[in-house]
């Protein structure tokens, strides 16, 4: 029986991360995934890595703690994952919006962050296409882009060199604590294993129920529509200020949209691509783990990408796609050990920041199965959290 | 069957040849969603409407397996391409 110091349980943005911190700090690491490397959520989204759609405190920390890190992996690793340092810009609709976004920005400066506000002119001269009669915008100048599954692909690469060994394709029937680990029965053979790390995002229930584990993950889906290739239109990482009320049902705003936008949670935004394609985006809804492609919501999208650039209405949409981000309700991911189990980590619940928070979350996690200090604090991420809420609820 | 030289081009939209291909399956690609993934073929303008079926074959021919072993790319509207105006209009997908 093959032996290995840690596994990590999938193979999407998070797990790569992991399993190669791990690696790079000397474990013997298998990676076991249940499909090909990044054939979840990681190859069925965009990928952005910014501080500018973060709540302010541990959740933008971790943002640009993660930024700070893509940027020293893309010039450390042989594989190209198309770091793209784009910049930012939240655009404005309305005066309210505007106000709002300048509170927002400004609480983020106050914390240290490079995040300011942008006036109309000036977003029309940076992105030339967008609609001429924004207010204004926040502009976060370090955000940036990936390819979501070329950070997978880069991550099992680059670990593979320090000794990885991957399991993909394989299916894991029973998960056993013993002495000194865990037991594993897989289709591909049993394995021995001191730590298990659960980096199963949407899945990482299942993973977790072989272990007697309930992790308070649902699967909140999005779309994208993608664009032919086309001439650029736009030239940074633009979302509408109303993305975040999406992302934050707390947040209570309203905005003019259709019938349609409204009741389909779209909430503009656009990236081009490396291949010159344009995204399209997006949508946050819970439909389970129904990822086929809806029509009206396509629609939708389409509408609202026109209100900020008309110059879409001419440019061919070849594809749709859609995907699932592991929810959790405080919006915060779950990095910590089970403290009911020990030597049983869990890395998973980032929903739509698994992409931007792979790096840091890869390097705590390591650090925290080391039984290392972590680089900042994570108490907020702990697992026990759950158990506390219902025993207070 | 025929086997294709690597030089020659399968996806005609994102120009990627049958070496490319036979790369990406030693890279891990198990089906047609993992060569795309690796290699961008069938990403482009025609969706592998023409690629498609001779990735299958490379796919088959190279990893031993039957056509329905080595699975297609994801059904996915819309089925030809369609201004973002048309979409945002209510025109049919």
């Amino acid at each position: 029986m093959t032996t290995y110091d840690v596994t990590v349980i999938g193979a999407g943005a998070i797990g790569s991360s992991v399993a190669y911190h791990l690696c790079e700090k000397g474990f013997k690491v298998a990676l076991i995934d249940k499909g090909d490397i990044a054939h979840g959520s990681s190859s069925h989204c965009d990928a952005v890595a910014l501080i500018c759609d973060k709540q302010p405190g541990l959740d933008t920390r971790m943002g640009a703690a993660s930024i700070a890190h893509y940027a020293e992996l893309a010039q450390k690793f042989e594989y190209d994952f198309e770091f793209d340092r784009k910049g930012c810009l939240y655009v404005c609709e309305t005066d309210a919006e505007y106000e709002a976004a300048s509170a927002y920005a400004a609480r983020q400066a106050a914390d240290g962050y490079e995040m300011g506000m942008v006036d109309n002119k000036t977003l029309c001269e940076m992105e030339p296409y967008l609609a001429k009669d924004m207010v204004g915008g926040i502009w976060t100048p370090g955000d940036a882009a990936m390819s979501p599954y070329k950070v997978c692909f880069a991550f099992t690469y680059e670990a593979e060199k320090l000794g990885l060994t991957k399991y993909t394709y394989c299916n894991i029937s029973s998960v056993t604590p013993v002495s000194g680990g865990f037991h594993l029965s897989t289709d591909q053979g049993e394995l021995m294993t001191g730590k298990i790390v659960n980096c199963g995002g949407v899945w990482a229930p299942d993973i977790g129920a072989l272990s007697g584990l309930s992790i308070p993950i649902q699967p909140r889906k999005g779309m994208n529509l993608i664009s032919e290739k086309c001439e650029k239109i736009s030239f940074h990482k633009v979302l509408e200020f109303g993305y975040m009320m999406s992302k934050f049902d707390s947040i209570n705003f309203k905005r003019n949209v259709s019938p349609l936008v409204e009741e389909y949670n779209v909430a503009f935004n656009i990236e081009y691509t490396h291949a010159n394609n344009v995204l399209l985006g997006g949508y946050r809804g819970f439909r389970g783990f129904d990822i086929r492609s809806e029509v009206e919501a396509m629609k939708a999208i389409a509408e609202r990408g026109l209100r900020f650039y008309p110059v879409l209405r001419d440019i061919n949409c070849i594809r749709s796609y859609a995907g699932v981000r592991p929810f959790i309700e405080d919006h915060l991911p779950i990095v910590s050990e089970v403290d009911t189990l020990p030597g049983y980590f869990i890395a998973a619940g980032h929903e739509g920041d698994g992409i931007c928070l792979s790096p840091i979350t890869g390097k705590l996690m390591a650090q925290l199965v080391a039984g290392e200090e972590t680089d900042f604090d994570i108490s907020g991420l702990d697992f026990a959290r759950f158990a506390a809420q219902k025993a207070s609820a | 069957m025929e086997r294709y030289d690597d030089e020659i081009i399968v996806c005609r939209c994102e120009e990627i040849t049958a070496g490319e291909i036979r790369q990406a399956i030693r890279e891990g690609a198990r089906d047609v969603t993992g060569v795309k993934r690796r290699v961008r073929a069938g990403m482009g303008l025609c969706q592998g409407r023409t690629c498609e079926k001779l990735v299958q074959q490379i796919l088959c021919s190279e990893l031993g397996l039957r056509p329905n072993q080595v699975g297609a790319s994801s059904p996915r509207p819309p089925v030809r391409p369609i201004a973002f105006g048309e979409l945002a209009d209510g025109e049919v997908v």
